[in-house]
């Protein structure tokens, strides 16, 4: 636990709230990460196989989340929907950082004609709406799990190239950076070795933050028939298979919107936590009351 | 007054460039990424010679830039193509269900706001206690609850187990007949009011009730944990405790003061939070059938009508930009700090 400073989780325990979001957190991504081999109906889960006289059970302690309209338990279907959503989560955050940072670390140090560039274009993509422009590049990229991460990281990245733009300019006057100039350092060290390692944080610390909506915008996708496809247990995927029967069935809808909810509000937590953790002003504000 | 008249050129020439890029990326999902664009404007059973005929028509067989600019051109003549689903041209469907979803966004933004500033400054004034901490939960699951899902669980509850709200549609359509309701504006509210036609007005605000609370979720935890934030900090202001020490009453002081400090961040995180909402439209709408642009969409989306999915987010965007727009310029309005 290097990254983490010791003294954040002192920082923790004090505030039940945030304790509750990360261990929501620690839940969702060890049962995510672990997923395939913790399953008790495996073939249920992965929806290869369906049984009608099973259809629509109610909750009960065999089905504890009930089962589907092919007879699958939705519990096991829930439970392998964590990997997908933290599958996704994790590949479209790490994409747009990795676009974003570059995006705006080349804008930011070069700026000039490069950089006007760069930064018009990342606001063409700011000018939509996230979720819409999402929308928009999968229904032409088609279903999958592979082209929902496409089509979000499309509409995430200018974000942080954003970000990544702003924290540079804070950083590309410091005194080291111009020792470099003097030194005759190439551009191209001075961006990786100087401005990089010291305008990362904030962006990166960002990113953290945006795995909740990440998992809620796949969702959201799924949800609309232009994410993932079926067999696939991914939870938006999951309530919109439940909508047509919501008046007879409900819980196969409700289950994994619940569990989606609970994840997201772990995630925003944890985000708070850190936001104000990083804060002093804040802080001691807390401090003195 | 800290708005020049530079300032607005200055705007509204941004807008103009935004909406070019919006335009721009439309056009690469349309006409770029696919392999063949044509089967998108004429839809899957499209026979040999209407596809084309949309060969032509899209100008596929020239250069890049040259479709370009036809489609540039085509854009602002209003020729966005014609909807598979309803065969009708794509800005005709929106240009009538646009008042649809304004009704309800709008209606959800200004509840949002209204309840968000009042719930966030009653948390801050009881910073740290059971109120704060209830508030603060709140704001937390508004802001994270997943619209479709909250949509369907009201839809589920309020009108098929404990049937007490419609679950869908803008207006009884016997009702319409009954009282010979009709739609000038397509803004069912206003319409209702000029005819003073009230068991319609009645009907078409219980009717989006459901839909509103679901939308206005969102906005309402964004502007809950904004106001919160902000009132705290400015409680904490020299100027802010001196005001306190002389005994000037809370509400006068709340008002007067700190009021003024957390209107202008709250406003200039609506314009965000608009991106959401009418994001949310489109899931809200589908759920609740009710005839808007979000709805237009979502059928689309789900009979892979492409003409009417890429012309309906092009003209959201627009709005949104719009909305921006509006939103930085009463940012700056109040704020005169706000620098250009």
């Amino acid at each position: 636990m290097g990254l983490i400073p010791r003294d954040f989780f002192k920082f923790l325990v004090k505030r039940p709230l945030y304790t509750a979001g990360f261990i929501i957190v620690i839940a969702f991504t060890i049962i995510g990460s672990i997923a395939p081999y913790i399953l008790t109906k495996p073939e249920d889960a992965w929806g290869v196989t369906y049984d009608l006289n099973k259809a629509f059970q109610p909750p009960s302690l065999e089905y504890p989340f009930g089962t589907d309209a092919y007879g699958r338990d939705m519990l096991n279907r829930v439970i392998l929907g964590s990997r997908y959503s933290l599958i996704i989560a994790v590949c479209v955050v790490g994409l747009s950082l990795i676009i974003g940072v570059i995006v705006g670390l080349v804008a930011g140090y070069l700026a000039g004609f490069i950089g006007t560039i760069l930064m018009r274009l990342t606001d063409m993509f700011l000018a939509y709406p996230p979720l819409l422009l999402a929308v928009a590049f999968a229904s032409v990229l088609g279903r999958g799990v592979l082209t929902t991460i496409m089509a979000l990281a499309i509409s995430w990245w200018p974000w942080y190239a954003r970000l990544m733009y702003v924290s540079v300019n804070s950083v590309k006057s410091a005194q080291y950076v111009e020792a470099a100039k003097v030194v005759g350092l190439s551009k191209f060290t001075i961006m990786a070795k100087y401005i990089l390692p010291n305008s990362l944080i904030p962006v990166v610390t960002q990113s953290m933050l945006d795995m909740g909506s990440a998992i809620l915008e796949a969702s959201a996708l799924s949800f609309l028939g232009v994410g993932v496809p079926p067999p696939i247990p991914e939870w938006g995927r999951l309530i919109s298979e439940g909508w047509v029967y919501v008046s007879k069935a409900y819980w196969i809808t409700f289950f994994p919107g619940l569990v989606l909810l609970v994840t997201v509000v772990g995630f925003n937590l944890l985000g708070d936590a850190v936001k104000e953790y990083m804060n002093p002003r804040l802080r001691s504000i807390v401090a003195k009351r | 007054m800290p708005i020049t008249r530079t300032y607005l050129a200055k705007r509204i020439l941004l807008l103009f460039l935004v909406v070019f890029g919006v335009l721009i990326i439309s056009f690469i999902i349309t006409r770029v990424i696919p392999a063949r664009p044509e089967l998108l404007w004429v839809g899957a059973h499209a026979r040999a010679e209407q596809i084309e005929r949309a060969r032509k028509e899209l100008h596929l067989d020239e250069p890049i830039y040259i479709q370009l600019y036809y489609y540039l051109v085509d854009f602002f003549r209003g020729n966005w193509g014609v909807s598979w689903r309803t065969r009708q041209p794509v800005i005709l469907d929106i240009v009538t269900s646009l008042p649809a979803t304004l009704e309800l966004t709008i209606t959800a933004f200004i509840l949002a706001f209204i309840i968000g500033v009042i719930l966030g400054l009653i948390a801050a004034i009881n910073y740290g206690k059971v109120v704060d901490k209830a508030i603060s939960v709140l704001s937390i699951i508004a802001a994270s609850i997943p619209v479709f899902w909250l949509g369907l669980v009201l839809q589920t509850v309020f009108s098929i187990w404990y049937p007490v709200l419609p679950g869908g549609m803008r207006v009884d359509p016997s009702l319409v007949i009954e009282t010979g309701f009709k739609p000038i504006t397509n803004f069912y509210i206003l319409d209702s009011l000029i005819q003073l036609n009230i068991p319609v007005l009645l009907d078409v605000l219980k009717r989006m009730i459901l839909p509103v609370i679901t939308l206005m979720m969102y906005p309402l935890g964004l502007t809950i944990r904004m106001t919160r934030s902000m009132a705290v900090e400015s409680l904490q202001e020299i100027y802010v405790r001196a005001l306190e020490v002389w005994g000037l009453p809370r509400s006068k002081m709340l008002y007067k003061y700190v009021l003024k400090n957390v209107i202008a961040p709250v406003i200039a995180s609506l314009g965000l939070s608009f991106g959401y909402t009418i994001t949310g439209a489109l899931m809200v709408e589908l759920i609740f059938v009710y005839p808007g642009i979000g709805y237009y969409v979502g059928m689309a989306l789900l009979s892979y009508d492409y003409p009417a999915i890429l012309g309906g987010i092009v003209f959201v965007a627009i709005i949104y930009s719009l909305v921006n727009l509006v939103v930085d310029i009463i940012h700056a309005w109040i704020d005169p700090r706000v620098k250009f």
